[in-house]
């Protein structure tokens, strides 16, 4: 299948999709340096900055998250590729401060290796920086060896309550914290009903049978296993919240946050449905469904199929996701 | 000896040699990669000579630390930090030298696959790069233990990773991406191996060429 694309010349693609996404955000986030995305009215220094990478094409992800309450910069790679350490060192030593910076690292073999570079060059100049790495897709097969599970959309919460936290001027070692107790409370599933294409190569990412979804897709439509027939939405809402719900151990009385993350033509509809089915299943078990949230927030181009993400979430948590944040993917007032 | 100029020669070849196969590796690399791999590489080559046409070091270790540098500032997923490390790893290696031997250079990439090693859980036979670059690195040292020359030393290392790259082919990838499409990565020799073959490739034509 050919690709059908608006795009122009392939090598200027990340350049030009910046320029675009500062443009309609303008009030809210500003590019410097080597393709860094910074807010547009800086943090004070004297709180802890949020910084993050990783590849473009995952739009609003995760430039998106720069912003009042949440990041302070974004290292964007290449399409799907990390950028290379010597951006994110730039990156870490823009945010040095005498309060710190926390490093969010998705777990993907190129992102992990970039942060790994950049955070001994941090130390070496003596920079104050911690790492938090998210992996929490549990189609890898279990909790044993985190290593082998990829970083989804878990980072955005991540992201979120560690930058809820810096904003209100909670130390370093706080907010590591706090992004670590939501990471190891956090569990994400995929389905994919289509596949789509690299933008640059035009390379198919993951193809799926006409009448079948596959359980447990990667971000870039890595397989999980897990290919079986189109199910409704109350029925795959159950699958996948019955698997995540027993990654997390989560039993009657917990409180969970839950997003429905399209990754891209999954209509918005169709992700409503599936939260109703989330609401359904979960009050069947007496599991509270506290906060929950749909949309597309890390896409995989033109990918069908969501992200179905679950925390466990206590008083503290709940509080910083509630907390006041005002970035080009997310708004809370 | 491998002086800054004649290895200034060896990555021109090597670039040569990624740039006329690029569509050879993003093809290899669609197997269950997102076929970019041989854009990428091209990317690195470019960083490379830009590095090295603006690097007036004359000491080795400097050299391959401004390549390295180079290979490492591509936006490109693994491919920068491992190729990068490779360089940086063998400058590290080389420090106080002004030219390499044929021990020292086989020496030197002895340190360079060791801080790759480091940074990667792939181990010989997952179908990586590493099929390619630890074979390459052992005929190296065995040929300048041999009391090999410095082209010796860079033929045996390309013949074992042409050897090692081509073996990749019979194998089901266990690491990176292409894992996840299983049995289906048989059949075609992985992309990160290739650009490594490639790269011994260009040494040894570079060599042969500024004798």
């Amino acid at each position: 299948m050919a690709m059908k694309k608006f795009i122009n010349d392939p090598d200027h693609l990340v350049n030009e999709l910046l320029a675009g996404f500062v443009l309609a955000n303008a009030n809210k986030v500003a590019l410097t340096g080597n393709n860094l995305v910074v807010r547009a009215q800086p943090k004070p220094a004297n709180k802890v900055a949020v910084v993050t990478l990783g590849g473009s094409g995952h739009e609003p992800a995760l430039s998106g998250f720069v912003g009042e309450g949440m990041l302070d910069i974004s290292v964007p790679g290449e399409i799907f590729a990390a950028p290379g350490p010597p951006r994110v060192f730039e990156a870490l030593k823009l945010a040095n401060r005498d309060a710190g910076a926390l490093l969010v690292v998705l777990n993907h073999e190129g992102d992990v290796m970039t942060a790994g570079i950049a955070m001994e060059m941090a130390e070496k100049e003596g920079l104050n920086v911690k790492q938090v790495l998210t992996h929490e897709d549990i189609s890898a097969p279990s909790r044993q060896d985190p290593r082998d599970r990829r970083g989804l959309v878990g980072c955005f919460p991540v992201i979120k309550v560690a930058g809820a936290a810096a904003e209100q001027g909670r130390p370093l070692d706080e907010c590591l914290a706090i992004a670590e107790r939501m990471e190891r409370n956090m569990a994400t599933l995929a389905v994919a009903v289509s596949g789509a294409t690299h933008p640059s190569t035009g390379s198919v990412i993951a193809e799926v049978p006409e009448a079948d979804m596959i359980v447990g897709m990667g971000q870039h439509g890595e397989a999980g296993g897990g290919q079986q027939p189109l199910k409704s939405a109350d029925e795959t809402a159950a699958i996948m919240i019955d698997a995540l719900c027993e990654d997390l151990g989560a039993k009657a009385g917990d409180r969970l946050l839950v997003m429905i993350n399209g990754v891209g033509s999954t209509t918005l509809m169709e992700q409503y449905l599936v939260l109703n089915g989330v609401k359904k299943a979960l009050d069947a078990k007496g599991i509270g469904l506290a906060r929950a949230i749909a949309g597309e927030f890390l896409t995989v181009q033109e990918m069908g199929g969501f992200q179905m993400f679950a925390a466990k979430m206590d008083d503290e948590l709940l509080a910083l996701w509630d907390a006041p944040c005002n970035t080009p993917a997310l708004v809370v007032k | 000896m491998v002086t800054c100029e004649r290895w200034v020669a060896m990555v021109r070849a090597a670039a040569g040699q990624v740039r006329a196969s690029q569509e050879l590796l993003s093809n290899l690399d669609s197997h269950g990669g997102d076929g970019d791999h041989g854009t990428t590489m091209v990317r690195a080559m470019n960083c490379i000579e830009q590095a090295v046409a603006q690097d007036r070091s004359s000491s080795m270790p400097d050299l391959l630390r401004a390549i390295g540098w180079a290979v490492m500032g591509v936006d490109g997923g693994a491919t920068g930090p491992l190729f990068g490390t490779f360089f940086m790893s063998m400058s590290d290696a080389a420090s106080g030298d002004a030219a390499l031997d044929a021990r020292g250079l086989a020496a030197a990439f002895a340190a360079g696959l060791a801080g790759v090693q480091k940074r990667t859980r792939a181990r010989v036979g997952d179908k990586t790069m590493l099929d390619a670059l630890v074979p390459a690195v052992e005929a190296a040292q065995a040929a300048a233990d041999c009391g090999g020359s410095v082209e010796d030393v860079l033929r045996s290392a390309f013949e074992a990773a042409r050897a090692g790259a081509e073996g990749t082919s019979a194998l089901q990838a266990r690491f990176g991406r292409a894992k996840n499409i299983g049995e289906k990565s048989i059949g075609q020799p992985d992309a990160g191996a290739t650009s490594v073959s490639l790269l011994f490739k260009g040494f040894l034509e570079g060599v042969t060429s500024h004798a």
